[in-house]
């Protein structure tokens, strides 16, 4: 196990590598990051070519990435456009998000697994079907319409019941709020809970509707069979061996997939105007910054590296019939 | 001064000084509130440092938050009338002989709110700042970085006199590039050189980065507070101070300045968070998540909304100090020719492209005639009236009379040179991506143009391209985007003087060239009355309607819309934003 993680990584390191020099020359070519200084006729000149030397835009491309290189493995991300520390904001903005995603994920995948349980037992039933069809909506539904819906028709006719802010519809905290982290915590609440919601039905559906396949599949398997042949309890049939091996491609899906609830997270935070990482790198592709766009580029190839490595990982745990190092 | 928020320094006076009382004494009639409370107001960008005379922080939301922190010599109030702060300044003289100076009388009781008064020395400091001149050079020796130095450029000296209780002057130092020039002072005197004078005097010295707190930690990065106790270095001049700043949360808080001088402000505290979407304004007034709120663009969806949303929302659309228009690029071998602009200018319905498009939210808009002056401005004159109605028939006579065009077969004019000779005469049209407006005015241009005989493509950019490399490097026929201005008129000069003069007319991008023009241009700029400045920058106008240099199609609508709780809320089409009044706010 530990060389086949070793491989894994030194592999992932590759990938990485070859990653930052497809983004960064991607990201180099989009745009002049001078395009909104330019624009102002009122910029002096002097001021552009400051800008111009620090962001080395006279250099060669070739020398241009290595200079960020060098210093992105030293965990120095630059300043943006703005002259502020990239690996500062980056720091700042990445756990606003994980407060929404890591909640976020944790109920869909409950919700997914319970939902995908209940529709597969509960199999051409009308409860399936309902099930199903409320997946389909959700699956197809984009993320910011959900946001609008909830914002609108949810939290606007409860706040003017009760008079004062019960569900926020804007930011991640009131400034205002005051006292330790408990005090604060029906805040933080109020502005959680809708991002958290609207995340949580783009993302469980489709892992719902994988579940209730892979369970399907499992509970016509022959050892399911054979389990219930030889006369074990129907729960734990469903739970050692239906279920179990039924999460084994859940847990790989659900581990792919983060990256992409990071892409969900940067439409919810600007439906919610949560200051996250969607925020950081919204405003960074806006301004053509370049700096700002790789840190956060980079920051998802290394979280879909990593959650690749995962998941092979869990697979060995949940599956005692794969044993990597043997292969 | 373009599309996006980033905001333009003030640059000249518009009205006069009187005209721009009366109307500030107009416009803040409102009804009586309640004293004290607490206003939200949506923040739609990420702060970028609190220096918003700095290049990298000089965005709109910044304005609104510290022009109530840094105390500033002349407002705008929401008629886009000039007012003097005479918290700050009890009284100002102007002469013009033998060169322009104005001397500023500093109000004796002006402190910031670390207990050092306000002297000639803020002003030296600023003046520096943003001067250009390289002598003068922030912490550490690094070059500053100004937002814009348009009039501070034009300033000779600064310098202060009479210091406060008949003090001595102080000697000043080297190191802080004021020796000799009394920095305790209590009046300024401002000169201009003989051959700069400044006909938009009053746009200077606003905010003003309190020169010692600015030496100590640095003008270009040193209030780039992170927050979480540092708020302090961010010294109040004015009715409020900066309380807390969270960067996670993109949320500032003001609270009431309690060593402002004059009259205090009548919140207790000014909050700007929320930075939501323009589509989710409305449902957070409503929610009460936030109470004043100002789109990034006015959308008749919006304005639905907030009509929706019954009497708890109030809102206002009114036409904003920026216009959009067509660029002609006069590089293109046959827009070079006056006779073909003339011709898309008069096949162009402005009408019906603004009914069909903007009109819808704001059916009030109408075609903007002045390229300097915006409808709703006093010095406004409608110099392009041939250009109001659409005139096919001449449009083609003008493109036949060239003798250079051939109607074809195909209802196109064919060139009989350039790259498009024997083909059908196209032009590109470009502007930014993800814009429905301006996609639907392309679409309505080219439709429009077709029935004169021009084929017109769509080639549009992402705003980053199209003002990075496209537009610069004049790689484009006819562009569409918007001018943001100011009330202050000179800062068009930079778009309208001859191209060849790249250090000052670099926003000239279509190359237009004309001598007279420049001439007029410069004279305004150093006008010395506003009704001379005014009269002079029609007649700049008018020769950019003679030479159909760009068209302007309308002024855009702007949108504001806040808790109908709350009082005194009047909205300001200008670049200082809703905020300029917010010292009077209060539950109603």
């Amino acid at each position: 196990m530990t060389t086949y993680i070793l491989r894994r990584l030194a592999i992932g390191v590759g990938v990485l590598l070859l990653a930052s020099v497809l983004v960064f020359t991607l990201v180099a070519e989009s745009g002049n990051p001078l395009g909104p200084l330019l624009a102002n006729p009122l910029t002096p000149q002097s001021t552009i070519r400051l800008k111009i030397l620090a962001l080395h835009l006279n250099d060669p491309l070739w020398q241009r990435y290595w200079i960020w290189f060098s210093h992105v493995v030293r965990g120095d991300f630059g300043v943006s456009n703005n002259g502020l520390g990239v690996g500062h904001q980056l720091e700042i903005h990445m756990f606003v998000t994980l407060r929404m995603v890591i909640l976020s994920t944790i109920l869909s995948i409950f919700l997914a697994i319970s939902v995908g349980l209940i529709s597969a037992l509960r199999n051409g039933t009308i409860v399936d079907r309902g099930v199903s069809v409320v997946n389909f909506v959700f699956l197809s539904v984009p993320v910011f319409v959900v946001g609008l819906v909830l914002k609108t028709f949810v939290a606007v006719p409860i706040d003017q019941h009760f008079h004062r802010v019960v569900l926020a519809t804007a930011g991640e905290q009131n400034p205002l709020a005051a006292g330790n982290f408990f005090q604060r915590l029906p805040d933080y609440a109020s502005h959680t809970i809708l991002p958290t919601i609207t995340l949580v039905l783009a993302t469980y559906a489709s892992w719902a509707i994988y579940q209730r396949s892979t369970l399907l599949d499992v509970m016509n398997s022959d050892y399911v069979r054979l389990a219930r042949a030889k006369g074990i309890s129907p729960r734990r049939v469903l739970l050692r061996h239906i279920l179990r091996n039924a999460l084994i491609p859940v847990t790989t899906v659900i581990a792919l997939d983060f990256a992409g609830i990071l892409g969900g997270a940067v439409i919810t935070e600007t439906v919610y105007g949560w200051n996250g990482l969607g925020r950081f790198f919204l405003d960074g592709v806006n301004n053509l910054d370049v700096n700002v766009t790789l840190a956060y580029l980079m920051l998802t190839a290394v979280i879909v590296i990593l959650f690749n490595l995962m998941a092979d990982i869990a697979y060995g745990f949940l599956d005692p019939r794969i044993r990597y190092g043997k292969q | 001064m373009k599309m996006s928020k980033k905001i333009r320094p003030l640059l000249a006076v518009v009205a006069t000084l009187a005209l721009g009382m009366n109307a500030l004494v107009a416009s803040a009639s409102t009804p009586k509130v309640q004293a004290g409370g607490t206003v939200t107001v949506d923040l739609n960008e990420t702060l970028a440092g609190f220096n918003v005379n700095n290049v990298n922080s000089n965005e709109f939301v910044l304005q609104e938050i510290m022009q109530l922190v840094w105390p500033t010599v002349y407002f705008v109030n929401n008629k886009l009338a000039l007012t003097l702060n005479t918290d700050l300044v009890t009284k100002v003289a102007v002469s013009s002989k033998p060169v322009e100076t104005i001397t500023y009388t500093i109000n004796p009781k002006a402190v910031w709110s670390d207990g050092t008064p306000i002297t000639a020395d803020d002003f030296i400091y600023n003046w520096q700042s943003q001067s250009g001149n390289p002598a003068f050079t922030d912490k550490g020796g690094a070059a500053f970085q100004p937002a814009g130095t348009t009039g501070y450029s034009s300033i000779a000296s600064v310098k202060g006199s009479n210091p406060a209780g008949g003090a001595s002057c102080a000697a000043g130092s080297a190191a802080d590039f004021n020796a000799g020039l009394c920095p305790n002072g209590k009046t300024v005197t401002v000169k201009f050189g003989a051959k700069t004078p400044f006909a938009d005097w009053q746009s200077l010295f606003g905010m003003l980065v309190p020169a010692h707190q600015g030496r100590l930690v640095g003008w270009n990065t040193g209030f780039n507070i992170n927050g979480g106790g540092d708020e302090s270095t961010l010294l109040s001049g004015s009715w409020y101070y900066v309380s807390s700043y969270n960067a996670s949360a993109n949320t500032v808080v003001l609270k009431k300045n309690p060593s402002y001088w004059g009259k205090p402000g009548n919140l207790d505290s000014i909050v700007f968070a929320g930075s939501t979407d323009d589509t989710s304004g409305i449902p957070g007034i409503q929610s009460g998540t936030f109470n004043v709120f100002e789109p990034v663009s006015t959308s008749l969806a919006m304005i639905q909304q907030a009509q929706a949303a019954g009497s708890s929302v109030s809102y206002n659309v009114q036409p904003g100090l920026q216009f959009e228009h067509f660029d002609f690029n006069e590089a293109n071998a046959y827009l070079k020719q006056l006779k073909v602009r003339q011709a898309i200018a008069y096949g162009t319905d402005r009408s019906e492209l603004i009914a069909l498009t903007v009109g819808q939210a704001a059916p009030s808009t109408k075609p903007l005639n002045n390229h300097i002056y915006m409808n709703t401005q006093p010095q406004y004159k409608s110099n392009g009236n041939a250009y109001n109605h659409q005139n096919i028939a001449k449009a083609r006579h003008l493109l036949t009379s060239t003798k250079k065009f051939k109607m074809g077969k195909d209802g196109y004019f064919h060139p009989t040179y350039g790259p498009e000779k024997g083909k059908d005469f196209s032009l590109n049209i470009s502007s930014t991506t993800g814009n429905p407006i301006r996609s639907q005015t392309e679409q309505v241009f080219q439709f429009q143009m077709k029935k004169v005989g021009i084929k017109i493509n769509i080639v549009n950019y992402a705003a980053g391209d199209l003002f990075g490399t496209v537009i610069p490097n004049g790689r484009y026929d006819i562009a569409e985007f918007a001018w943001v201005g100011s009330p202050f008129a000179t800062g068009n000069n930079s778009i309208y003087c001859s191209y060849t003069d790249k250090a000052n007319c670099g926003a000239n991008w279509v190359h237009f060239k004309n001598k007279t023009e420049d001439k007029l241009l410069t004279e305004a700029a150093a006008a010395s009355s506003p009704a001379i400045e005014a009269k002079l920058y029609n007649q700049a106008d008018a020769i950019l309607w003679k030479n159909m240099v760009t068209l302007p199609l309308y002024q855009k609508p702007v949108m504001t819309a806040w808790s109908s709780a709350y009082g005194n809320i009047l909205p300001n089409a200008s670049s200082v934003g809703v905020t300029w009044n917010a010292q009077s706010w209060g539950l109603k």
